[in-house]
Parts: structure tokens; C-alpha cells; sequence
């Protein structure tokens, strides 16, 4: 495997972050959308997915869209400013601490809820 | 898939017209996106519990005209902006062509069906 520094890692996040949000995507149009079946037949997707590994699942769901929303941006930045170019190790760094905050901030919110049942 | 740091060197690399408007759709629906999703994943996920999506209350949130544009906006760009970031992955690792056309026609169907699925749905209530 191709060991770059900083730029490769961004990438391959960006990759697998994205390849992950699409996953969570294609089953979240069909568990919000199968109301169509009927009440009965939502509400046993959605009594499923109210089990706490799946809570846990949408913080790292969550942090994954910050991370490629993120660094989406950067990838703008570095295809249409010379300085994006210059400045994008410094900016993926950025990247990777708002994605480390948004990842607790949303455990953390979650934590009370998921404790108290509620 | 292009390699190109800026637009210029987009434009050189592009084996076809319909590859650099992909890679320039990439970064137009990519800045949609990002307001479009944050602000989902905050008004339905931070600020109410993920229990509160019962089947009366999506109904409900669903049935304003409002919503529905704004769901069907974030299923139409994300499945699109989805559907060829998975075709470039699918491009650079399934490297048999026979492989490589069955892979994405399997993986086309699906998007194409979950579009019309949502779409239905969004529209039938």
C-alpha cells in the first residue's frame, strides 16, 4: 500500500466515510420510508433500531458526515484557491478535530437519553 | 475518476464532457449538502431523542409541503452524489470488465429503486 503523509489519509477517510454514509443512506430511505407498508410494519423497523448498539451506530454515522461534510469543504477550498493547496495539511488537521468534538458532542447528547431510556 | 487539483487540470484530465460535469456536480451538490444534511442531523437527531420517530410523528412531519421538498432535495442529491462516488470507488477497485459492468448495473438498480421508493413515499402522504 502507498504510505503518503498527511493528503493520502484524507483521502481514504473521505473514501470510506462516504462509502459508509451511503450505506446508512440506502437503509435509512427504506426504514423511514417503509411507513407506506403500514404502522405495524414501521414501527418494528423502528422498535429495532431503538436498540442502544444502533443509537450508538448513528454517533459514529454522525461524526462520519462531519468528517466528509468537513472535508468536502477542504476539497473545494484546494480546487479553486492557490492557498487551499498550500494551506490543506493545516486544514485537514481542522478537519479531523471538528470531527472528534462533533463525535462527543453527539455521545453526549445521546448518553442521558439512552440511559433513561427515553 | 479525475485527479485534478484545480479546475483547469479537471478540465485537461476529463476523458468527457460527462466526466467533468460529474466532477463538477460533485462539488456543487457536495455544498448543498453539507447545510442540507448537517442542519437533518441536527433538528432530528441532536435535538430530539431518536425514539420521537414514531410512525404518527413522521406522518405528521411529512405531510407539510415544506418538508417534503426539503427531504426529497437531500434523497435526490445525496443518492445522485452517492450513486458516482461509489461508481469512482467501484472504477478503481473491481478491475474485471465483466465484473466491473455487473457490479454497477447491480448497484444502479438499487439506487434507481430506493429513489423511487422514497419518492413514492414522500409524495403519497
Amino acid at each position: 500500500m502507498y504510505r503518503g503523509r498527511e493528503g493520502q489519509w484524507a483521502f481514504l477517510l473521505h473514501r470510506l466515510s462516504g462509502l459508509a454514509i451511503l450505506f446508512y443512506l440506502l437503509l435509512h430511505v427504506f426504514s423511514i420510508g417503509s411507513f407506506i407498508f403500514g404502522e405495524r410494519f414501521y414501527m418494528a423497523i423502528h422498535n429495532t433500531y431503538d436498540l442502544w448498539p444502533f443509537r450508538i451506530g448513528l454517533v459514529f454515522v454522525s461524526a462520519g458526515v462531519v468528517y466528509h461534510a468537513f472535508n468536502g469543504l477542504r476539497i473545494i477550498v484546494m480546487d479553486f484557491t492557490g492557498a487551499g493547496v498550500a494551506y490543506q495539511r493545516q486544514m485537514w488537521y481542522a478537519v479531523l478535530l471538528i470531527s472528534v468534538a462533533s463525535f462527543f458532542y453527539a455521545l453526549l447528547t445521546l448518553w442521558p437519553r439512552m440511559v433513561g431510556g427515553y | 475518476m479525475i485527479r485534478a487539483r484545480t479546475f483547469t487540470d479537471a478540465r485537461q484530465q476529463a476523458h468527457s464532457n460527462a466526466e467533468l460535469n460529474w466532477w463538477v456536480f460533485m462539488r456543487i451538490s457536495g455544498l448543498i449538502l453539507v447545510f442540507l444534511i448537517l442542519g437533518h442531523v441536527y433538528m432530528t437527531f441532536i435535538q430530539v431523542s431518536e425514539s420521537d420517530a414514531t410512525f404518527d410523528a413522521v406522518v405528521g412531519k411529512l405531510a407539510s409541503p415544506a418538508w417534503k421538498f426539503y427531504d426529497w432535495l437531500i434523497l435526490a442529491l445525496a443518492l445522485m452524489h452517492g450513486a458516482n462516488g461509489a461508481r469512482y470507488s467501484i472504477e478503481d477497485y473491481v478491475r474485471s470488465r465483466p465484473t466491473r459492468a455487473w457490479v454497477k448495473g447491480l448497484f444502479y438498480t438499487v439506487v434507481a429503486l430506493l429513489f423511487a421508493f422514497g419518492t413514492i413515499g414522500l409524495f403519497s402522504i
